[in-house]
Formats: C-alpha cells, structure tokens, sequence
C-alpha cells in the first residue's frame, strides 16, 4: 500500500507545474505530511490544466468577471454607466457574484407543459461540452491531455453545445423557445460549415492538429491566414450569440429565446453556458491563430508563463467578441443565414485556398 | 407588384463602413466623450448671472419693500426686525428665481448666489427668516472640481478643472442713484399724517402751525425708499433724484 502511494507521489513528482518563484514556500509544503501531497497533487500538470487553468478555477473566475468586463465596456461605449450599486467603490465588480446568489435562492419553476426530465437534464448536461474541451487546450506546456488529434476534439466537442440548446427549447414547449430554438438550429447550420473549414485550413497549414505543436509554432497563424482567423473570429461570435448574431435569443422578440422559460440556478446555468462557450473559442482561436501561450519568457514563474501569455491573449480575444455588442445591432435571421452561407463560405473556401497554395508553395 | 431590394453598397464601402463604426466604439472605449457631470463630486460651473439662492445684506437695505411689491410669486414678505426696521423674508416655497427683487432693490441689499441644491425637511422650514439669508448657506461640499461646458461649431464639449467653484456672486459696486421724497403740491396735502407713519427713517414730521398741521420732509435723513410716495392718498409726493 505504501509502496503504491510512494509510486504515485514520485510519478506526480517528476511532472510538476515549475514556478521558481514559489519554490521557497513550495519546498516547505511538500514537507508537510497531507498538505505535500495535496499540493504535489494539485500541482502535477495534468490535474493542474484541469483544476486550475486553462480548466475549472480560472473558468470559474472568468464566469464570475467576464458578463461584468463585457457590461462595463459596453456601458461605456454607449455613454451608460454599467453596473454600479454593488460594492461601488470598485465599479461593481462583483455584481456576478450578486447575480449567481440570486440565481441560487430563487425557485426553478418547471411549468406544466414542459417535458419534465429533459427541462431539468439539459441545462446540467450542458456541462458536458463546456468542461470536457479543457482538457485538451494547452496553456503554454500545462495540457490535461495530450493527443495528436486535440483541435478535431475540441471542434468536435464545441459542435456539441447547440444540441443541449435545442434540447431545453424543445424541453421547454413554449411558443417563444420553439422560435428561438429554430433559428438558433439555422444559425448552427449557417455557421458550422465556415467555422470547421476555417479549423481545417490551419490544420492544412500546420500540418499537425495537435494544440500543443501548434501553439509551438514560430509564426502565429493570423499572420500566416488572415482571412481563417476572420472567419473563425466572425464564427465565433455566431456561434457564442455575440449581439450582430444574437439571432436566436433576441431579447426585443422572443423574451430570451430557447431559455425564456427557465428561471433560478437552471437559467444561470444556462446564462453561462454562452460564457463558457465564448472561453472555450478565444481558447482555440488563440491556440490556432495568435501563438498559445508562446511570448517571452518570464523566468521566475516558469511554467506559468505560457499560463499568464495565453490568459492575457484569451481575454483579448474575448473583450473583442464582447465588445461587439456595443458596435452592431442584430441582424435578421435571413441576413444572418445569407452571411453564414455565402459571406462566410467563400470566405472560409478562399482561407483554405490560401493554406494550400502556402503549403504546396512554400 | 414592386419589389424592394436592400441597397447594394459594394465590398469597399461596405468595409469602410464597418471600420469607422469599429473606430467609435475603440475611441469611445477608450476615452468616453460623454457630456455628464458627476454631480456631488464635480458640480457644473454656473455662470455669474445664474439665478440661485438670495442672499441678504441688512446694512444695505432701506426697507423700501420694492422686493415685496415686484415679487410675482408673492414670496417675500416683511418682517418687522428687533430694530424695528422691515426686512425681507423669502418663501421658497413659492419663489420662482425670476429676482425682480434683486434688480428692483435700489440699495443693493440682495445678493445673488449660484446655490441651486437647497434642501428643506418641510415646507414651513421654506419660509427662510431674514437672520438665515445674511449668511451663505451650509453646503457640504463634495466636489473636486468643477465642471464646463464649451459649446463650439457642431459639438458640445466638457472641460473639467481642478478646484472649487465661488459659489457666491460678488457684483461690481453699482453707481447709486440717490433719490429723495418732494411734495410737488402743498396745498393739496390733507395732513393725514400717513407719510409719517409709514416713514422708517423719520424724515417727515408733522407740526401744528395755528390751527392747521404742517407736514415737513427732512432731505438730508430721507433715504428715498418712496413708501411715503406709494401710500399718499392725495398723490402730491413724488421720488425725485437728490440735488448734490
């Protein structure tokens, strides 16, 4: 029994998170009988990609600040003040905070004519495709699991999310979520096909399609193929709802969409789930496009360094799709098909073309 | 049947169009343009003809009641002070900052201010007393700085400055016309004795000469308030410039 622990702990040890800067205090933790494991447990790479980051702890922090960050500079594009009245001393940071609390202590009503354990299934399932693609995005050399083929999973994983959006308007049997779910089905159609041709033309270019080569490489693929990663950011921004695009849930039409019937912690679980969506594909598309976690070096954090360049480059990107909702107002469900399915294609078509030539030429 | 087409603006314009709109909401991220004071940290700068709150000067007033007469609103009222003189009282229940009083007054006892954030715990408190207007009222100030408008060509700007703002107006001295109470008809005064009750600086007297009284106006302690002239029955006092 020992002897297995004592296997474990060195396997653990041999591949830990280095952070010369807390060495010091580092060495003296593992010392400690239970706490040394814990923490040699925490910090072994795999666990530390899924616990701390690029997985759960700063996903929850992102939640927790992001819907804040994209309120406040909407607010003040639009000369409007944001949120405010909780703690006003820092601007209302944390007004999330206010929100998931309210969200928590208020009743879920499951109404009448819902289909029951699908109403309250999907929501939580949802979990599913947001959490699972952590995994496989490396923050700099911290990945959870390394696999050749880690940008097709996550695609693939990320293609998941509309299925568990239809599901709960569906579940939901009302007027408005039928109509919100249907256009949110076009919506994926008409941007599914652009996005996975503009993934394919940087795996083309690549030549690998594991994240961790890839955000290895020495030149960042948004100089390599512009025109993939406008795709791929346009995508994005149909895929999380971003406002242009914010087709399917159109607050001045259908109330909320596919989620108008749900309300305490099943509707915040749904609240986030764009959130988490949007974490997940400024993740990839920093990944595939801007360099990963590649920057220049911080040697007294070590590893975390990669950590520090892929947050900074993330929330970048995240700040952009955010900040689209102050600039455009909505398109019409017809335009935005018209976009996704002529715009977008030859756009995505041309990017792969531009691939190819690149690396049949060069 | 017609068919209406969007208009096709072509790919240049239509980039063009979407990088201008994406250049103001960066500027405006970045630095807001927006025109709204912050009020009780930063106060708008008013100007100096702002019509605020009254203040009062007792040593200047000749308690002519011109204030009392011209108020519209029939907000001030006289008082009768310990020194037996009539000073002004406003209501602000009822003023309507029009300050008639304060271009009416002939001594310049009424001052103006820019205070415009009074508050009252009830309405009887409204009716400031003549010992409250002689002080500028108590304001906590939480601004920093203040804050100025600037209207150019097509566009209004905001302009912030360190520093508080005087809230009260200091006017230039104005040129005092001296003014004094004549009777232009003697011989049609009644003696009624009126004009020297109503006298506050006790210029007109009153003396029996025979068997008919004789009214008499001292020039030199009239102060020209002209209440003799706005009460006289017969009409025979009028307000006249004094000779120097």
């Amino acid at each position: 029994m020992m002897g297995t622990i004592e296997a474990l702990i060195n396997l653990m040890m041999a591949d830990q998170v280095a952070i010369p800067l807390l060495d010091p205090i580092l060495n003296i933790l593992y010392g400690i009988p239970l706490l040394g494991y814990l923490l040699a447990f925490i910090l072994w790479k795999p666990i530390f990609a899924g616990l701390v980051c690029p997985g759960f702890a700063t996903l929850g922090v992102i939640l927790m600040l992001f819907p804040w960050i994209e309120r406040k500079l909407v607010a003040r594009m639009q000369w409007r003040v944001g949120p405010r009245e909780i703690l006003p001393q820092f601007g209302g940071i944390i007004q999330l905070l206010a929100d998931s609390l309210r969200f928590l202590f208020q009743e879920v009503i499951v109404h009448r004519d819902a289909k029951q354990p699908y109403f309250v299934q999907f929501p939580v399932l949802s979990f599913i495709p947001a959490l699972l693609p952590l995994l496989f995005i490396p923050a700099g050399v911290i990945v959870a699991v390394k696999s050749a083929y880690g940008v097709q999973i996550i695609l693939a994983l990320v293609c998941l999310f509309p299925f568990f959006i239809l599901g709960l308007g569906w579940a939901s049997n009302s007027r408005f979520a039928y109509i919100g779910t249907v256009r949110e089905a076009f919506m994926y159609f008409a941007y599914e096909i652009p996005f996975i041709i503009a993934v394919l033309a940087m795996i083309v270019l690549y030549g690998t399609s594991d994240p961790v080569a890839i955000a290895g490489m020495s030149v960042p693929g948004i100089i390599l193929n512009p025109l993939a990663a406008l795709t791929f950011f346009i995508a994005a921004a149909m895929a999380t709802s971003r406002l242009p695009f914010e087709i399917a849930e159109a607050d001045q039409e259908l109330a909320a969409g596919p989620h108008v019937e749900y309300s305490g912690i099943l509707f915040g679980l749904i609240y986030v789930m764009c959130y988490e969506k949007m974490y997940i594909l400024s993740g990839l598309m920093t990944i595939l496009f801007l360099g990963g976690g590649s920057g220049p070096e911080i040697a007294i954090l070590g590893d975390l360094s990669g950590v520090v360049y892929f947050m900074i480059k993330t929330v970048i990107v995240m700040t952009l799709l955010a900040a689209l909702r102050g600039v455009y107002p909505r398109y019409r469900l017809d335009q935005g098909l018209k976009i996704g399915w002529s715009s977008m294609l030859i756009m995505g078509t041309l990017a792969l073309v531009i691939s190819l030539a690149e690396v049949l030429i060069l | 049947m017609k068919k209406i087409v969007a208009p096709d603006y072509g790919l240049g314009e239509t980039v063009k169009s979407h990088a201008a709109a994406i250049k103001v909401a960066i500027k405006e991220a970045i630095l807001p343009q927006t025109v709204t004071s912050h009020y009780p940290g930063e106060r708008r700068r008013m100007p100096d003809c702002f019509r605020g709150y009254l203040r009062f000067d007792p040593e200047m007033c000749i308690s002519c009641f011109q204030c009392s007469f011209i108020c519209p609103a029939n907000a001030i009222g006289m008082r009768e002070a310990p020194d037996n003189r009539y000073y002004p009282t406003i209501d602000y229940g009822k003023c309507i900052f029009c300050y008639f009083c304060l271009d009416s007054c002939p001594g310049g006892a009424l001052k103006p201010t820019k205070v415009h954030d009074v508050a009252y715990n009830d309405v009887d408190e409204m009716l400031t007393p003549t010992c409250d207007m002689i002080d500028m009222p108590e304001i906590i100030r939480e601004d920093e700085r203040y804050v100025e408008y600037k209207i150019d060509e097509h566009d209004l700007s905001l302009e912030r400055v360190k520093g508080l703002d005087d809230l009260a107006v200091e006017l230039p001295e104005l040129e005092k016309i001296s003014m004094v109470s004549v009777c232009v008809a003697p011989e049609n005064c009644l003696s009624c004795r009126v004009c020297e009750e109503v006298c506050e600086s006790g210029a007109i007297t009153s003396a029996l000469d025979g068997d008919e009284i004789r009214m008499t106006i001292d020039t030199t302690t009239c102060n020209g308030c002209g209440l003799c002239v706005k009460e006289c029955s017969m009409q025979v006092l009028r307000l006249v410039r004094r000779e120097i």
